[in-house]
Order: C-alpha cells, then sequence, then structure tokens
C-alpha cells in the first residue's frame, strides 16, 4: 500500500481525470475507480480524498450538488468544471514532463 | 463556489459541519456494502470500512477548513490590503469617514429619538396588550377628548371586568411641590393613577410594595416611588419606607418603590412618585360628581381579547353617560343642532403599545420625521459624494486593478475587494456617527421641552441603536461601493495594460453621480430654507402686544371663597405690584396671551340683536383694568376696565377689530349690546371700548374676534407685569408685594413673556436649528463633491484641453468644455431636487409660518446657493485648465 505522501499532487490530478471521463461521481465513486484502475496499487486512506475533493471545489475546479440516490440514500456528485478541465490539461502536461523526466534521469544515472 | 454561499458556510458552519458528516458516513456505508458483497460479514465488514476510512474526525476538520479558511482569508487580506491603500491617501479616506460618519450620526440621532419618543413599546410585559379610551369632543373641532368622571371609569371597569382590567391615570402637567417628612418643598412629577394599574401592566416594586385596588377603595393616602426617584433623591436607601411625604397639604405613607426601568405610561417623561388616583381631587364627594373630569382610562386586554370586543363592552356605557349629561350640555349654551352629534359619539379604543400620546408626542411626531427624512438625504448625499470620488479613485487605479484581473484575479474577487475598502470606510464612519449620536441626542432632547419642565428619554444605546446603525453602514457601503466596485472589475486586463492606465475616458459615469448629489443637496436646502424662513416669520411676527419686558407670575387665589373678597383681592393686588420701583405697569388676565397650542379656549356662545345663530362664537378673555396699557395693545375707542366694572352685574366688555368687522361691519360697536351663553343661562354684554387686533392663542392664528371681560375671580390668574428691571432681581420683589397685599393668594411660577412664546415654537426651533445645521453640511458636502469631480474631470482632459489650446483654441472654448457638462449636471440635478422637494414639502406644510414652497424665492434661494457653491468648487479646477501648457500637456503622453 502507498503512503499517502506519494500521492500529494497527483490526488487532484487523478479525481480530475476521472471525474473529468465518468461524469458525475460521489466520493466513494472516486475511490472505487482509483483502486479498480490502478489495481489496488494506489490504495490511500479513505477519508483524505475529502479534503482534496473540498479544496478542489474551493478552488473552482469541480462542482458539488445533493442528489438522492436510487436506493433513497442522499449523496454528494461531484462534477468537472470548465476552469476544471483547463487545470487538467496543464496538469497532465505537467505530469507527463515530469515522469518522463524522471525516467529519463532513473534510466541514465 | 459564490461569494454568497462561502459567505452562508461562514454564517452557517454548523450545516456545512453536518453535510461533511453525511458524505463521509455515505462512503463508510457504500464501502461496507461493497465489502460485504465480496463475502464478509456485516459486522468484519463495518470494521473495516471505518479502517479503510482513517481518522474521519481529522480529515473532516481539514475538508471545514478548506471550506472556510480560503473566503476568510481572502476577506482578511483584502481587508489589510484595503487599509494599507487607505493609509496611502489618509487624507481622502479621513475626509469621507468624517462627511459618512456625520450623516450617519446625524441619522442614527433622529433614528433614536424617534424610536425613545415615538415607536419603543413601554417597558412592561406585553405592552402590545394596552389600550386606552378617547372620545370626540363636545365642541365641534376640537381635539378628541380622554378624561373621564370617576363615575363614568367605576362603571367602565364593571361592565368590562371579562374583556380587560381597567386601571385610570391622570394626564396632568404632573410636576408638583411635595415635601419629605417636613422638610422643605421640591419639585417631583407625581402621576395619579388608580391601584389596579401596577397589577394589570405587571410592574413588580423594587423595594416594599406597589398600590393595589385595595388602596384605591380606600383611599388610602399611601405613595411608591419612582426607581431613579428613589435613587437620586434617596441614595436607593431601604429605609424610606415608612417615611411621609406632604403634597398639598396632605400626607402620604411611602410603601414602595417601582421596578427599575419604569418611567410611567408617558414617553418623554419620568415619574417620581406614584399616588392613588383618588387623592387627585380635594374630597370623596368629587369622586362621585360626574362633571369632574380627570381620569384617563387605560386597559390591558385580556389575552386574545381584541381593542374591539372592549369598545362594544363600554360603548353603551359611554352612550348613557353622555344621555345623563344632556341637561348640562344644555346649560354650557350648546345648541339643540348639536345635541345628536354629541349623544351619539363614538367611544375610542386605541392601542397604546407606545404610550401615552402626550404634549410632546404629538407636537414632535412631524417635526422628528422631517429631521430623519432631512437627515436621510445628507446620508444619500455623502454616499453620492463617496461614490464620486471612489469612481475617480478607481480610474486612477485601473492598472493595479488591470494587473489583478491580469494574474488571474476573478471578477467577483475585485468587488470584493473594493467592497471591503468601501466597507472599511463605511465601519470607521459608524463609530464616529454613534459618537457623534451619542452627543447630539440628550442636546435634541433638551430642546423638546423648556427648560422648566426637561422632557426625558432613555437614549442609552440599546440592541435597535446598533442595528440601526449597522444597516445604515451597510447601505452607505452598497450605496456609494457598488458603482465604482462594478466599474472597477469590469476592467479588461489587456486594454489597461496596453494604453498605459489611460484607457477611454469613462467620465461618464460621473454624471448621474452629479446630478444626483445636486439634486439630494437641492431637496435639503430647498425644505432647510422653508424652515428657516418660516421661523424667522415666526419670530417676527406682528402680535398686537409687546412680548419684551414682560413678567408673568402665575397666581393661585382657589382659597378666596366669594365674590367680593376676590374683587379686593385683585384690585388690592395691582395696587401693591404697580407701587413697586421699576414696575411701569400691572394687570392680570385669566389666561397669558398666546398660551400655546394645549392651553383652554373660552368660547362660548353669543346672540347679536337681530342677528340668527351666528355661528361660531368669538374668543373670550377675562382682563383686570390696565391689561391693554400693560401688553401695549391699542385701545382704538371707548375706555379700559375701571374698578367698578369688576361688579358681578357689570355688563362692560371690550371687544377687539376683528370683532367689530364680523358683528358691526357697518356701524360703530361702541356701547352695543348682545348676550354671551353661560352654565345659568343668557348674560347681557355692552361694549366700553374697542381695541387693536392682539394674538390670542398662538402666533400661527389671524386674530379672531375676541371679547375682553372684567376678570372677576383670582383663581389660576396670570399676574402680568410690565418693567424694565432684570427679572431676577425684580422677582422676590414681585412675590412679596403679591403676598402682602392679601394673604390668601399664593405665587405659583414665574416666566417671561417672551420666554412663554417660544417654548410654544419649540419644534419650530429645533427643525430650524438642525435645518442650519443641515444646510451647512449639505452646502459643504456639495462643494467639496463638486470640487472634487471637476478636479478630476480636468486631469482627465489634460490632453485634450492641450491639443485643442494647440490648435488655437479660445480660452472660452476651453472653459465652456469644462463648465458646460457640470452646468448641465446642476440644471438636471436641481430640477429632480425641486420635483421630489416639491413632494416632501407637502409634508412639511404644517410646520410652515407665511411661506409657500410653490413661491418662486422658495426654489431661488437653494438654486442660487447651489450656483454660488458649483461656482466655488469650480474656480480651482477651471484655474488650472486655463493654465494647460499645451507642450508640456501633449510631451507627458
Amino acid at each position: 500500500m502507498a503512503k499517502q505522501d506519494s500521492l500529494q499532487g497527483s490526488l487532484p490530478l487523478m479525481v480530475l481525470k476521472i471525474l473529468g471521463r465518468r461524469g458525475p461521481l460521489h466520493g466513494y465513486g472516486v475511490t472505487a475507480q482509483i483502486e479498480s484502475m490502478s489495481k489496488d496499487v494506489l490504495r490511500v486512506e479513505e477519508g483524505s480524498l475529502y479534503p482534496a475533493l473540498h479544496r478542489m471545489e474551493e478552488a473552482g475546479w469541480i462542482k458539488a450538488r445533493w442528489v438522492t440516490t436510487e436506493n433513497k440514500r442522499r449523496a454528494r456528485l461531484y462534477e468537472i468544471t470548465a476552469a476544471g478541465r483547463k487545470q487538467l490539461d496543464e496538469e497532465e502536461v505537467r505530469w507527463k514532463l515530469v515522469t518522463a523526466a524522471v525516467g529519463q534521469v532513473l534510466q541514465r544515472a | 463556489m459564490s461569494w454568497l454561499s462561502r459567505l452562508r458556510n461562514a454564517a452557517n458552519s454548523a450545516r456545512l459541519d453536518r453535510e461533511l458528516r453525511e458524505e463521509m458516513e455515505s462512503h463508510i456505508e457504500n464501502r461496507a456494502e461493497a465489502l460485504m458483497g465480496a463475502g464478509m460479514s456485516p459486522e468484519d465488514a463495518a470494521r473495516e470500512a471505518r479502517k479503510r476510512m482513517g481518522n474521519e474526525l481529522l480529515y473532516r476538520e481539514s475538508s471545514r477548513e478548506a471550506r472556510l479558511f480560503p473566503w476568510l482569508e481572502s476577506l482578511l487580506q483584502d481587508v489589510r490590503f484595503g487599509s494599507r491603500m487607505l493609509r496611502k491617501s489618509a487624507g481622502i479616506a479621513m475626509a469621507a469617514v468624517l462627511a459618512l460618519g456625520l450623516a450617519i450620526g446625524a441619522c442614527t440621532a433622529a433614528f433614536s429619538l424617534i424610536d425613545t419618543l415615538l415607536l419603543r413599546p413601554l417597558p412592561v410585559v406585553h405592552p402590545e396588550r394596552l389600550v386606552s379610551l378617547s372620545y370626540p369632543s363636545v365642541m365641534a373641532g376640537r381635539p378628541d377628548g380622554d378624561s373621564f368622571s370617576y363615575p363614568v371609569f367605576d362603571r367602565f371597569r364593571n361592565a368590562s371586568a371579562s374583556v380587560a382590567d381597567l386601571f385610570a391615570t391622570n394626564y396632568g402637567p404632573g410636576i408638583q411641590a411635595a415635601s419629605f417628612g417636613g422638610g422643605e418643598e421640591e419639585k417631583a412629577r407625581i402621576c395619579w393613577i388608580s391601584g389596579e394599574a401596577f397589577g394589570a401592566l405587571d410592574v413588580p416594586p423594587a423595594l416594599g410594595r406597589t398600590l393595589d385596588a385595595e388602596d384605591s377603595k380606600r383611599r388610602n393616602p399611601v405613595a411608591v416611588l419612582g426607581y431613579s426617584f428613589w435613587q437620586s433623591r434617596f441614595g436607593a436607601s431601604p429605609d424610606v419606607l415608612g417615611r411621609w411625604m406632604t403634597w398639598n397639604g396632605r400626607r402620604f405613607q411611602i410603601v414602595g418603590v417601582a421596578q427599575k426601568g419604569f418611567y410611567g405610561l408617558d414617553p418623554g417623561f419620568l415619574t417620581d412618585i406614584w399616588l392613588p388616583i383618588e387623592h387627585l381631587v380635594r374630597d370623596a364627594k368629587d369622586l362621585a360628581n360626574p362633571e369632574v373630569y380627570f381620569a384617563g382610562v387605560w386597559g390591558k386586554l385580556k389575552p386574545g381579547a381584541m381593542p374591539d370586543r372592549l369598545r362594544q363592552v363600554l360603548q353603551p356605557v359611554f352612550a348613557a353617560s353622555r344621555m345623563e349629561r344632556r341637561r348640562s350640555f344644555e346649560h354650557d349654551g350648546i345648541p339643540q343642532g348639536e345635541m345628536p352629534r354629541i349623544l351619539n359619539a363614538q367611544l375610542k379604543v386605541e392601542s397604546s403599545a407606545n404610550g401615552h400620546a402626550n404634549i410632546v408626542r404629538l407636537q414632535f411626531r412631524r417635526p422628528l420625521w422631517i429631521l430623519g427624512i432631512v437627515a436621510g438625504l445628507v446620508l444619500l448625499i455623502a454616499c453620492s459624494n463617496l461614490a464620486n470620488l471612489f469612481v475617480a479613485r478607481a480610474e486612477a487605479r485601473e492598472r493595479e486593478m488591470a494587473m489583478r484581473a491580469a494574474v488571474g484575479a476573478g471578477r467577483a474577487r475585485l468587488v470584493q475587494q473594493m467592497i471591503v475598502e468601501c466597507g472599511l470606510i463605511a465601519a470607521a464612519a459608524c463609530v464616529v456617527g454613534l459618537a457623534f449620536a451619542q452627543a447630539a441626542a440628550p442636546t435634541l432632547v433638551d430642546r423638546l421641552m423648556p427648560s422648566t419642565m426637561p422632557a426625558y428619554l432613555d437614549l442609552q444605546l440599546n440592541a435597535r441603536v446598533f442595528l440601526f446603525v449597522a444597516l445604515a453602514g451597510l447601505a452607505a457601503t452598497l450605496l456609494f461601493g457598488a458603482i465604482p466596485a462594478l466599474r472597477a472589475s469590469s476592467v479588461s486586463p489587456d486594454a489597461a495594460l496596453k494604453s498605459g492606465g489611460r484607457s477611454s475616458v469613462r467620465t461618464r459615469a460621473l454624471r448621474p453621480l452629479i446630478a444626483a448629489q445636486v439634486g439630494f443637496s437641492f431637496v435639503v436646502l430647498f425644505v432647510s430654507g422653508l424652515l428657516l424662513v418660516s421661523f424667522r416669520n415666526l419670530m417676527n411676527v406682528d402680535l398686537g402686544f409687546t412680548k419684551q419686558g414682560v413678567i408673568l407670575l402665575g397666581l393661585d387665589g382657589t382659597r378666596l371663597s366669594d365674590a367680593a373678597s376676590n374683587r379686593i383681592a385683585i384690585l388690592a393686588t395691582l395696587d401693591s405690584i404697580r407701587r413697586q420701583p421699576g414696575v411701569q405697569a400691572a394687570s392680570m388676565s385669566n389666561i397669558e396671551l398666546v398660551a400655546g397650542p394645549f392651553a383652554p379656549l373660552m368660547r362660548p356662545f353669543v346672540r347679536m340683536p337681530g342677528q340668527a345663530g351666528a355661528g361660531q362664537g368669538p374668543l373670550y378673555l377675562r382682563v383686570a383694568p390696565g391689561f391693554f396699557d400693560t401688553m401695549q395693545i391699542r385701545m382704538l375707542s371707548g375706555r379700559d376696565f375701571a374698578a367698578a366694572d369688576l361688579a358681578a352685574d357689570a355688563p362692560s366688555v371690550i371687544v377687539n377689530q376683528a370683532f367689530a368687522r364680523k358683528y358691526f361691519p357697518n356701524g360703530n360697536p361702541l356701547g352695543q349690546r348682545f348676550e354671551r351663553g353661560d352654565d345659568v343661562g343668557w348674560a347681557p354684554q355692552q361694549i366700553v371700548g374697542v381695541v387693536a387686533d392682539a394674538k390670542y392663542n398662538s402666533l400661527r392664528e389671524t386674530p379672531s374676534p375676541t371679547v375682553y371681560e372684567p376678570l372677576r375671580y383670582v383663581g389660576g390668574a396670570r399676574l402680568a407685569v410690565r418693567t424694565a428691571e432684570n427679572p431676577a432681581a425684580i422677582g422676590p420683589l414681585l412675590r412679596q408685594a403679591v403676598a402682602e397685599a392679601n394673604p390668601a393668594v399664593r405665587v405659583s411660577m414665574m416666566e417671561l413673556e417672551s420666554k412663554k412664546i417660544e417654548n410654544g415654537i419649540l419644534p419650530e426651533r429645533l427643525l430650524a436649528m438642525l435645518a442650519g445645521f443641515f444646510v451647512l453640511v449639505a452646502a459643504v458636502l456639495a462643494a467639496v463633491g463638486l470640487y472634487g469631480v471637476l478636479s478630476y474631470l480636468v486631469v482627465r482632459q489634460t490632453r485634450e484641453i492641450g491639443i485643442r489650446m494647440a490648435l488655437g483654441a479660445q480660452r472660452g472654448t476651453v472653459a465652456r468644455m469644462v463648465l458646460t457638462d457640470m452646468a448641465l449636471m446642476i440644471a438636471l440635478g436641481s430640477a429632480l431636487g425641486l420635483a421630489a422637494g416639491l413632494a416632501l414639502a407637502r409634508y412639511v406644510e404644517s410646520m410652515l409660518f407665511e411661506v409657500k414652497p410653490s413661491d418662486w424665492t422658495s426654489a431661488a434661494l437653494p438654486l442660487a446657493a447651489l450656483v454660488a457653491i458649483a461656482a466655488m468648487a469650480a474656480l480651482g479646477p477651471l484655474a488650472r485648465a486655463l493654465r494647460v501648457d499645451p507642450g508640456t500637456a501633449l510631451r507627458c503622453e
């Protein structure tokens, strides 16, 4: 199980990407997506997702609304905004550059 | 997330917390279900789900911070940045704070007065259930009556027991001489009230007991003190219980002190002592007399009872009481035609939640609202002034704004920052305003009543005043902050940065602001001008007599019994007074001239020979010989009263010109006879003299037909003494002379006729004083505002002016270019102001005297003043515009 710290910075990127692809999801949905797609490699303390979500909401990258699900439960659904998509594009480019650069260093060192 | 929802989050963090909790709980449930789906037992699944969640509390806390912090932080940042910006232009900021503070202060002072005197409910439990009774006056056209005889009150009380708790109180002047434990007489405000009152009002004692029904029933000689009187006079000593006080020769034992904060039923007055109302009359016989009116009737409705129900219950009792008095109405000379109106009169039951509608409140209701409106206008002037200023500053800071927009500040963020800056100014202004109001309001209260009868208003800072100030500050912020904020935030980063901070000339937005400012100023100048002119007219009005140099002494001769001793007392007193050194003339009248709007009028019916029912009768005044000489009313023909006219059967009367004009338009009134109605029938009158017209009761009246008849009883007459001496020096000598002439006649008070007249126009005086103040404030604000805007416009147009001058424009052209806009805006503003002013003047009209809002002079004066102010304000900027050197102006671009 990866340490929480190693995910710092990458968590918002993943959340934005998932929300951008899969449309509105609640917090558990996002966690489940990360887990299943990373084949359980990236498992975080699930609660840590929430401060991240709220910070991103505050920054205007995602927006949230309360809905009632089919089993009559209230859920808070998150959705990516236009600003969020812009941010996602920038972050993705940056991430790729950084990982590529790190890869280069690891290869050549 | 919007600015507003952040505010909501901050205001409602409990809700935010609940939502966070709910969100995380639902996550745990989802996870547990998934684990159970994978074959885990429910208990294990629940434990595992919670474990995977981690430290829920910690995450919730940091989510909360994420939601609240950025906004608080940005707000703090804006506050810090705003105060730095304001410190950078400290002079302007100070001026803005002062101007706005003054305006907010004026509004607050007006509000706290209006609130305390007119709006705030009485300090008792359930004031909304209090009602008081009144009825249409027997005399047509007179104000409603609100005093009943004790038997009628008693019957009311019995009839209404299931609907309301009724009690009686007196509406007298209240200030009385009382002494404690045989000491010196001192002034105290006494309220006579029936014993049930304290129970009905639910006012508990602070010490001892209050009055109760038993005290009323048995006429117990007991007294209850007001809390503040107990504190100031007796140092809050508990020993006061059981002590004796004396009023009017009767002794009362102090049995208690009323609850703190209960001042009585009269806002504006502080009751010192409560006595059972049954002691207001001389003896028990008067309590049973239906002709003796002294009881104002109040009630507290039972829970759920409506005022109208009480009225239904009491109306039959009231109608019966009027029917019983029919004979005495006829005696008073009331014509038969009037009887149906009098006998069918409807009793009125009105809510008295905010206290007795007493003299102060009736007199000052309109003046205080006018004051409030004018103060509000001044606040609007200050706001438009500040809006101008901030628009100009926003222009100057366009680059800064553009820069901030360029580095990613959203429009909302820029608006927030400008609003915060404005809010800082407004907040400081609120503090200044509160301080100003705290200082000004008591000064205003001192002007409400004559200094001999000070008004009491609890003006301590309270939640209502704070709320008002906060709302005023908020309204001001939005008023003067909104336009500049929106304009500043609408900068497009590239445009502003490219053109080096001098974007398109956006001076157009200033125009409506200038017009608004001029308009508001015009209204203030217009209305204030009307009030000032009106007050001057009142002060200079021709009274028909000379008010200066007349000392009035109130006499009490009620101990003189028969006609002969009264006649002797009158003549002896006048003789004794006239012999005093320094006395030029002296006389008496049953009431002084121009005694004020609430003095009783004597207007009996008269029968003229050969004239059918003459309608409203003339006014009557009883005067002693020498009255016209003393008051310097011109004697036109005939003679003054002589000692012989004081005989009971002498028909001699003297009339004024208005009387002669009305009743004897063609003939000589001298020697003519007519009849007047009184309690016992018709009495013959013969005219022995005619005098010039003089004001009888009010400064505003046109002298109406007046008959002067001889004063035959001292009663509560006024002794008028004309002297050039200092009143303070000669006063004691006069008192002594009265006492020497007849020991049965007492001097109850002394004042100057001129002072008395001034006291009658206190509302007008207060308004005029404040009008003068507001004229100054409005003029200064207008001048500063216009100067600021013009200077700014000239700076903005320097380049254009330079080009024009380089191309050969004359100075006249430049001046026209600078001034045309301004002149147009002043014209537009004045026109709007005039329209608003005329609308407002209709509300003010009843306060005006011999000045018409529609007169052209009424509008010309404020217009001239505004033009003068504008001219002064324009002088500096214009000179600068004319000095523009084309070369420098173009080079600096």
